[in-house]
């Protein structure tokens, strides 16, 4: 039971959710999108405001405490996060062979995301940031495999807060920039409207079948039908195939820009 | 980190999420047990299934497949586990871990603040590579078909 004995961390852990929650969610509408404001959001920034650098409340050793065990308590979000994807596999079943084949586009980003990690200075932060979209099951991937507090995790968790706060504006702005360049068509770019959380779908399909009323249904099915895949495939083709792509590619590209092969990984705390 | 200290951890989520259910979803406690219980069973076997089965898969991988398995809507009292389960807001699951991550970023301020606006650009352009890697494999695939 020791793990559980720091019982001001976990005081102060409920303190936090209480007020939180109380807060709520806050969304409000920038041009074609919106900005969602989650309850997690505030608990992340209360979190950290309570450490040595803000409030000083929470000491080096709460801290440990707590960045020890956040990988155990995305477990339960797993859970859940599988028996949303449960009720609609036998939709996914029935799924065209374009609908299946354009989740390999998640590998894409890897592609682009690595060089430009790496460019841009990031050193194991790039494996966490580029392998996946980042959503929950990725932040939970990488927590299990290196470790939530070590520099993958912070990459994992930085594109996760982005795409949580700002991602349904994102889509939204994406997805009808590029319909500007009518190179893809509406059906494609629904599949794409996908990738991302159940929020980005809705916003860009939204967008999309705004432009395109006369298909309008099939445009929201699309999109909604690629965002169940994505949920369903997303965190296993990142363990099989995204995860080794990007470790393999950072190998590869970090001596271009220090010269020097790439330093073994912190080992998992 | 012992089985033992998996469990305490994962109950302790527990307890601190049904708060963030009632506070805010207004999803009374009682209510929401039921749905609680059967998602620390998934987690517990998840684990479990991780360090007995071949394979080393991490355990998240086994979590999503056991809750995907029993709520799949031919799996035998599937309906009545998603009306459990439903009454646990997902949501309310993720504040918890991000008041712990909170308190845990704090040791690595400094590295969090170095690269924060560089994990800034390289999300954008994630979502961006993702969302156009989907478009242009689902144009492709569909002009091949024939079905645009």
């Amino acid at each position: 039971m020791f793990i559980l004995k720091n019982w001001k961390l976990h005081a102060v852990a409920l303190v936090i959710i209480i007020i939180s929650e109380l807060i709520g969610l806050i969304r409000f509408n920038v041009g074609p999108g919106t900005v969602i404001l989650l309850p997690m959001l505030y608990a992340l920034l209360l979190g950290i405001a309570l450490t040595p650098k803000g409030l000083n409340i929470m000491k080096a050793k709460d801290m440990d405490d707590a960045s020890g065990f956040i990988t155990v308590t995305l477990m339960l979000l797993m859970a859940r996060y599988g028996t949303l994807v449960g009720p609609t596999l036998p939709q996914i079943i029935q799924s065209s062979p374009a609908l299946i084949l354009q989740e390999f586009g998640n590998l894409g980003t890897i592609l682009v995301g690595v060089p430009l990690a790496i460019w841009l200075g990031l050193k194991r932060e790039t494996i966490g940031a580029t392998h996946s979209i980042a959503r929950e099951a990725n932040v939970a991937l990488i927590g299990d495999v290196y470790g939530l507090n070590g520099a993958e995790g912070r990459g994992v968790m930085g594109v996760y807060i982005v795409g949580t706060v700002f991602g349904t504006i994102f889509f939204a702005l994406m997805a009808s920039f590029i319909d500007v360049l009518k190179v893809f068509h509406p059906y494609s770019l629904a599949m794409a409207c996908g990738v991302g959380s159940a929020s980005m779908a809705t916003a860009s399909a939204g967008v999309l079948a705004s432009l395109y009323p006369a298909m309008k249904d099939q445009i929201l099915a699309l999109a909604a039908a690629s965002n169940m895949l994505s949920g369903l495939d997303g965190l296993y083709m990142s363990i099989w195939m995204g995860l080794p792509m990007t470790e393999w590619l950072y190998k590869k590209l970090y001596p271009l820009k220090y010269g020097a092969p790439a330093p073994a990984r912190e080992a998992k705390e | 980190m012992t089985f033992f200290n998996i469990v305490y951890i994962t109950l302790l989520t527990a307890v601190l999420t049904l708060v963030a259910n009632l506070v805010g979803y207004k999803n009374g406690i009682v209510d929401s047990i039921p749905g609680m219980l059967i998602l620390i069973a998934i987690c517990l076997l998840g684990v479990l299934m991780a360090r007995f089965m071949p394979g080393k898969l991490p355990s998240v991988a086994y979590i999503v497949i056991i809750g995907c398995v029993i709520t799949y809507p031919d799996f035998p009292g599937a309906k009545i586990m998603n009306a459990y389960i439903a009454k646990v807001n997902f949501l309310a699951l993720t504040t918890p871990i991000l008041a712990y991550a909170g308190i845990g970023i704090g040791k690595d301020m400094d590295a969090f603040l170095k690269s924060g606006w560089r994990i800034i650009i390289v999300a954008c352009v994630v979502f961006f590579g993702t969302f156009v890697g989907s478009a242009i494999i689902a144009e492709v695939v569909l002009r091949m078909m024939g079905q645009i």
